[in-house]
């Protein structure tokens, strides 16, 4: 019976796993940059929310999703128009990631000027501890939740790219940046857009993920790694590949916590090693 | 009314020039072809009209207006639609995705979705395949059906008849009397000489970045337009 929990709330966490990578296989999949920063924007959001808090003492840090997103969707916006659009008509990939790895610099030691190293954490209440029974289980409500959310986002990316007028334009950037030019669309703010949705989905799972695991500024690298393990593990190019991977991860971790208290986040990385040497194309690859 | 004028254009890439002094004139209703052997600056000509290389000197204009500096973007709000050379469709959307791509920069005009479907109808059969599933011809078929929807002025074809059987050249050169009917000036840029040259009104001639030969299509010799093209 507890296993069949944990795997459960393993899954549901996994849904977590696979909004934090969601945001980087958007941005790789759209102008094939690889943002090293990712992890620190998914930390930053994680103290705005906690200055939010600060600032509006009585509203429940799930409140504050919406606005801690649209600032990051404003920061991801700027992120792009201001720096990355500089370097991603090169077609050496290698300026695009040097530059995100220097913003991940910075942004990690303004947040240590600017918060301080100690451990944070949201807290989320009454509701981080509630559990309620589904046939005879006793199911995390929160755990619930953020699956229940993650799938509605991942569900509106979809519907966003493939059923939108905005959709096909960013599908058609994707495929031929000068092409689309032809057509009367500025690539350029094209990426700005993309890059500010990637980081405000990134947000949700910050801030989510702050309220079940402690933070710092120097977390943004363990979070960047789930997000490259859950972007590979899932495969490029498919965003449910992303979901499925994170939830592989995540049951991976909690199982493997169940059996080894001291292993932290191992297991999960060892499947993630296993995974990608048997199916180097990730497990739920789609036809590019 | 001259709908394009093209003077002295020299375009680089980088420090490489690939056009000297190229001159060219479109009248509206006119067909123009521009032909030439490969690397004779063909392609090159068509990006510059369209703003997709930066690096010129000269002068173009485009309904009396100059757009000799402009960017691609807004080069394609006046009127200038371009069926690139390799169709160069979208692979990530299906056929009708990639034509409604077409319609961005829609102008007012008779070409819409239901019209590209009358003059390719098999196109309407495909049109939520990708277009990978679809064959040479109709690739073709889409480029320029994308290319319409926005009811150019001016319709550029670089190589529509490239690497196609002469059956499917023959329907995709029909389409172009369709085309021309609803009012459109066309550019046919083509190695294949003789079908460019029956098409077209007048006929300009590029070798090695210069042109070598311009008149009237009807009347011009095949010893003269060889001499032009391949410079002998």
């Amino acid at each position: 019976m507890m296993w069949v929990e944990t795997i459960i709330n393993g899954i549901l966490y996994g849904g977590l796993y696979g909004l934090l990578g969601v945001g980087l296989a958007l941005i790789v999949g759209v102008m094939r940059v690889v943002n090293l920063s990712h992890g620190e924007f998914i930390v930053l959001s994680a103290f705005i929310g906690v200055s939010l808090v600060g600032v509006f003492p009585g509203v429940h840090p799930l409140v504050l999703l919406l606005p801690v997103a649209a600032i990051a969707f404003g920061l991801g916006f700027v992120l792009q128009a201001a720096l990355i659009n500089r370097v991603v008509t090169r077609p050496d990939p290698f300026a695009a990631i040097l530059l995100t790895f220097g913003v991940a610099v910075v942004m990690r030691n303004l947040m240590v000027e600017i918060y301080g190293a100690d451990l944070r954490h949201l807290q989320a209440g009454q509701l981080a501890q509630a559990s309620t029974g589904i046939g005879g289980l006793h199911v995390g409500v929160l755990p619930l939740l953020i699956l229940a959310l993650s799938v509605a986002l991942f569900t509106g990316l979809q519907l966003l790219l493939t059923r939108t007028r905005f959709g096909r334009i960013v599908r058609a950037t994707a495929d031929h940046r000068d092409v689309v030019r032809l057509m009367g669309v500025n690539p350029g703010r094209v990426y700005n857009l993309v890059m500010g949705l990637s980081l405000a989905l990134a947000s949700v799972a910050g801030m989510l993920l702050a309220i079940r695991a402690s933070f710092s500024p120097y977390s943004g690298v363990e979070r960047l790694l789930v997000a490259f393990e859950v972007v590979v593990l899932g495969g490029l190019g498919t965003f449910w590949g992303a979901m499925l991977g994170g939830i592989t991860l995540g049951v991976a971790e909690l199982v493997g916590l169940r059996l080894d208290p001291n292993a932290g986040p191992l297991y999960a990385h060892l499947l993630f090693l296993v995974g990608v040497l048997l199916r180097p194309s990730g497990l739920f690859r789609v036809r590019t | 009314m001259t709908l394009l004028e093209v003077e002295a254009l020299d375009t680089f890439y980088g420090d490489f020039q690939a056009l000297f002094g190229v001159s060219v004139r479109v009248e509206a209703g006119e067909t123009v072809a521009l032909i030439g052997a490969n690397g004779a600056g063909k392609t090159t000509f068509l990006k510059s009209l369209v703003g997709l290389i930066d690096r010129r000197r000269g002068e173009i204009r485009f309904a009396g207006e100059s757009i000799t500096g402009e960017p691609a973007e807004r080069i394609s709000q006046l009127g200038l639609s371009l069926v690139p050379e390799g169709r160069l469709l979208f692979p990530s959307l299906n056929v009708e995705e990639n034509l409604l791509m077409g319609a961005l920069n829609r102008r007012p005009g008779t070409w819409n979705l239901a019209r590209v479907y009358e003059l390719f109808p098999v196109l309407r059969e495909r049109r939520r395949q990708s277009p990978n599933a679809l064959s040479g011809g109709q690739q073709h078929m889409v480029a320029i059906g994308r290319a319409l929807m926005s009811n150019p002025k001016l319709l550029l074809c670089d190589e529509i008849s490239l690497g196609l059987a002469p059956l499917v050249v023959d329907q995709i050169y029909e389409s172009l009397g369709h085309i021309r009917a609803e009012g459109a000036s066309i550019v046919l840029v083509e190695q294949d000489v003789k079908r460019a040259a029956g098409a077209a009104d007048r006929v300009y001639c590029l070798l090695k970045g210069r042109i070598t030969l311009h008149g009237q299509a009807r009347g011009m010799g095949l010893e003269q337009l060889s001499r032009a093209y391949f410079g002998t």
